[in-house]
């Protein structure tokens, strides 16, 4: 089904833009972050969360100067003067995990479609499928894709350590991809249960291992469909619209801060950002 | 024709005449389907997997025409149908058929507070998010189908397990098993919705 929809609707991937159904799918959600980097204090807590939830092997420190990290969820630093270490404003952070792209770029270069638009508006990796070309990862702007490029199994969690391995998702083997999901088992369980209440799913009903474990509360999660959800809410605030982007919009007042990251690269990220407010600036 | 091969021949024959003859018989014996089902298409021979009892279903689902709900009760909410704790095979068996050596063995376990170690006849891979609930909900609650006849739609994919003494696999459970029935009775065919 997934192949049928990406051959059959890869010619107006990114057609149709102007109107609500921008991307190629008629989407039940449309999942989305609003992460504030001015709460932001870069401490870490979502992508130790991220690893506790989603079986995120630990790789050690020669695989991850090599650059073969598993963290979907990083934390990437920025300095503002680049000469000093430790420069008197201190670093920028900004959590940095997979913009669920509504035009992603990842998904058409897939030679076996295991990436594809799932109706919840995101970028779903299946893993049976994956064939370990790497293709998507190398065309993804944001390198938040991960390839195990080892068995992690035994050295990550030695006895008695599997036991905490969480069994709603699948531990990862050599060979394939894989990408932060949005907690998708998550999302699966919140929709059984407001399946079984008989009701659609509100605000809150799903909240991400990162999200729930940010001390100052900087992620919200949300569908960005639901017009009253908190994430949605944000979005308004800070004039950040879903669809192409077209040229940089001028801002209603100075003091709104949203953006999303690489929007110039018109590929619809589902994560917006609101920019860290220094203090000489005030 | 020697003596040997005169036996090899007749064993031969007798082979040929179960397998075309009796087996197909006892398989004509399947459970009626639901009207509002497409059912799933396969056939598997599964193992025989041992069990520490060699719990009769047949005994209970034939003779005593016990819902398949009544001891495997998570099936209707949760993801598991489950198996159900000593204490319920205690609840009739403290004084049901307390002479029959397999109850005698239970009661053992019981008496030692442990439970015999069941092992796992229908397992689909980890990879595979399977939910019984929503089965249950979409064929049974939802479509109106009489509880008390649900053992026809679990027979589905777990075959017609009041023929079984110990309950063995007999449909294959595959990924192609679950998408042509999807297929056929309109269920959803988004990747993640049963991978994970």
């Amino acid at each position: 089904m997934s192949l049928s929809n990406i051959l059959d609707n890869l010619s107006r991937f990114r057609q149709d833009a102007e109107s609500e159904r921008y991307g190629h799918h008629d989407y039940e959600h449309r999942f989305g972050m609003a992460i504030d980097l001015d709460i932001c204090i870069g401490c870490n807590a979502c992508s130790t969360a991220c690893y506790a939830e989603n079986n995120l092997p630990v790789v050690g420190k020669d695989y991850f100067e090599q650059g073969q990290a598993m963290h979907w969820m990083r934390i990437e630093r920025y300095w503002d003067d680049e000469e000093l270490e430790h420069p008197e404003r201190g670093a920028s952070f900004i959590p940095m995990m997979c913009q669920q792209c509504g035009a992603a770029t990842c998904e058409p270069v897939c030679p076996v479609a295991a990436t594809y638009h799932t109706p919840d508006g995101l970028n779903a990796q299946v893993y049976n499928r994956c064939i370990g070309s790497r293709y998507c990862s190398n065309n993804c702007p944001f390198r938040v894709r991960y390839f195990n490029f080892w068995s992690f199994y035994e050295s990550s969690w030695p006895e008695p350590l599997n036991q905490q391995l969480n069994p709603d998702l699948s531990v990862r083997d050599k060979g394939v991809m894989e990408k932060c999901t949005f907690c998708i088992q998550r999302i699966r369980v919140a929709k059984d249960s407001a399946a079984r209440e008989e009701r659609n799913m509100i605000d809150g009903d799903v909240i991400t291992a990162c999200a729930q474990a940010c001390p100052t509360n900087a992620i919200v999660f949300g569908d960005t469909m639901d017009p009253t959800s908190q994430v949605s809410l944000a979005w308004k605030k800070h004039e950040v619209k879903r669809g192409p982007y077209t040229h940089k919009e001028a801002k209603s007042d100075e003091e709104i801060r949203g953006y999303r990251v690489f929007d110039e690269l018109n590929v619809d990220p589902s994560v917006m950002y609101l920019e860290r407010v220094r203090d000489s600036e005030v | 024709m020697t003596a040997t091969k005169k036996m090899k021949f007749m064993v031969s024959v007798f082979a040929f005449a179960v397998f075309a003859f009796v087996l197909p018989a006892t398989s004509l014996a399947d459970l009626p389907v639901p009207a509002h089902i497409i059912p799933p298409v396969g056939e598997h021979s599964g193992e025989h997997v041992p069990q520490p009892i060699d719990f009769p279903h047949d005994r209970h689902v034939n003779d005593m025409k016990i819902n398949c709900m009544y001891c495997h009760t998570y099936a209707r909410r949760s993801a598991v149908a489950g198996i159900p704790p000593t204490s319920k095979c205690m609840g009739c068996h403290k004084m049901i058929a307390t002479d029959k050596p397999r109850i005698q063995k239970l009661t053992e376990y019981w008496e030692k507070g442990e439970s015999p170690k069941w092992k796992k006849v229908h397992d689909v891979p980890d990879y595979v998010h399977f939910s019984h609930e929503k089965h249950i909900r979409k064929f049974v609650d939802k479509a109106d189908f009489p509880v008390e006849d649900v053992q026809q739609v679990c027979g589905l994919c777990h075959g017609e397990v009041k023929a079984m003494t110990v309950a063995e696999k007999v449909k294959p459970l595959n990924m192609g098993f679950c998408v042509r029935c999807h297929e056929a009775n309109d269920g959803p065919g988004d990747c993640w919705k049963c991978h994970k």
